[in-house]
């Protein structure tokens, strides 16, 4: 299924940047939970009420944690477009365009979106539930958030091979609207007092 | 003013005013709001109804936040750092200077484990910790919520006196369950009951409903058998303290060795019932 779809996109190489390309932002996902849990943590053990107590927004709070998770993002992507990249030439393969394009066209554009994405469904899920340690929080089942967008996305362009581009864009755009209309509404879905420890 | 939280409304009819630096103890069975009280305070919580000042400038607004230190009855401090780190923090968050938490590691006597990491540390030394940041640069008014829970009595003593050395010229809002503490640290309370404000006086002018005394006598004394005993001491209930001099009068005549006399009840325990 992967190498057909690789094939829809022309990238060719070996099978590993292949499927190393299109797999990379489900892996990704794993990066969005250190940002939710270091919040769920942060609020369990009275360290978002304290913030809150001395100014520092539910805002801030948020975009803390969703650049906790795009840093592990850029940490993974960098770790797997660097062995993959290395594989590439090591095989004897010349660098085309087609890969650099689906990089930035699919690979990079779409971990950043579905971390961005599951960090903000993740905090606001978190902070409007009963404080929960560890997998029993929203947490949990997070990761199963962060890989349907893509999943979706990938299922789809994989039937509809000829559109794969256009499908996989208009997925990362969708996920880039809903973002955004979720981290507009931070001030209702997330207020102070969700913030405070148990007690 | 009011004051809760989105289905549960906690302080009800809630006024006071405070000016004098002092301890103000906040006692009440728990789920009575003290907790809430000090959110409100510290502008986490907003008020349902009425408004909350500080030297006349609403609770919440930077410039009140700024006068004010809050310590929950969690720890607050963040997972995977050493001590020195928490410390560098909250030095962070609140403006204070690298100085200053080094001399809280010694104020705190915190400094012999400034190198573990915070997960390492008994729940009293965690407390410490989190108690040490309220040192970190004054403030104006300190809400201390349950400060001394799961310290030894020794921390907690120091601690104690630590804030009484504040309260001389701050405004310490203190909340304990624990009623000789309170009695040691406060001169006055706020006795919350179900939300609302049921006292607000000098811890002097409160009296205990029954007034007891113990007796501890050098040697046993047939005049102390009709007396009942707790522990070491003979019970005697007298109309208040002005009765114990005559009282003491009474047990030299019948010749009691009094080794030992001390008011047994305290009037903060009739606040709890």
């Amino acid at each position: 299924m992967v190498v057909f779809y690789s094939a829809a996109f022309g990238l060719g190489g070996p099978l590993f940047v292949s499927i190393g390309t299109v797999v990379l932002p489900i892996f990704a996902v794993s990066g969005g939970i250190g940002g939710c849990l270091v919040f769920s943590n942060d609020r369990l053990k009275g360290v978002l009420e304290y913030l809150v107590a001395y100014g520092v927004s539910p805002r801030r709070l948020l975009f803390n944690a969703l650049a906790v998770g795009l840093i592990q993002v850029t940490l993974i992507l960098g770790a797997g477009v660097a062995a993959g990249l290395t594989t590439y030439l090591l095989s004897g393969y010349q660098l085309t365009v087609r890969l650099p394009e689906v990089l930035l066209v699919y690979t990079f554009p779409m971990s950043y979106l579905t971390v961005s994405l599951m960090t903000t469904i993740g905090v606001f899920w978190t902070a409007l539930s009963s404080p929960r340690a560890g997998l029993n929080s929203p947490i949990g089942v997070l990761p199963m958030i962060g890989v349907l967008p893509t999943g979706a996305a990938l299922i789809l362009a994989l039937t509809l091979g000829r559109y794969a581009s256009q499908i996989l864009l208009g997925a990362e755009l969708v996920i880039f609207v809903i973002v955004l209309s979720l981290l507009s509404r931070t001030d209702r879905l997330m207020p102070t007092e969700r913030l405070l420890s148990p007690g | 003013m009011e004051s809760g939280y989105r289905n549960k409304p906690v302080l009800h009819d809630f006024s006071f005013t405070i000016h004098e630096p002092s301890v103000y103890v906040v006692l009440g069975p728990n789920g009575a709001g003290k907790t809430t009280l000090f959110r409100t305070i510290a502008g986490i919580l907003r008020p349902t109804s009425g408004e909350v000042l500080i030297d006349g400038m609403p609770a919440g607004q930077q410039t009140s936040r700024d006068q004010l230190h809050y310590l929950s009855h969690m720890d607050g401090i963040p997972d995977g750092l050493t001590v020195r780190e928490s410390l560098d923090y909250y030095a962070r968050v609140e403006r204070a200077t690298s100085a200053d938490v080094e001399r809280v590691l010694d104020q705190l006597q915190i400094r012999e484990f400034s190198g573990t990491f915070i997960s390492r540390l008994s729940a009293g030394q965690r407390k410490r910790v989190s108690v040490a940041r309220i040192f970190l640069r004054e403030r104006k008014i300190y809400l201390l919520d349950e400060p001394t829970i799961s310290l030894d009595p020794k921390v907690a003593r120091e601690i104690r006196s630590l804030i009484l050395e504040l309260s001389r010229d701050k405004i310490v809002l203190y909340s304990s369950h624990n009623l000789f503490e309170a009695r040691e640290i406060g001169r006055y309370v706020l006795a919350i009951r179900s939300g609302e404000l049921a006292l607000f006086d000098r811890i002097e002018n409160l009296r205990s409903s029954r007034y007891v005394v113990g007796v501890r006598a050098l040697e046993p004394s047939d005049a102390l058998s009709e007396f009942a005993r707790e522990g070491d001491y003979y019970l005697r209930e007298l109309p208040g303290p002005e009765a114990v001099p005559a009282f003491l009068r009474e047990l030299e005549s019948r010749g009691v060795k009094i080794r030992e006399l001390r008011e047994m009840g305290n009037p903060l325990e009739d606040l709890f019932t």
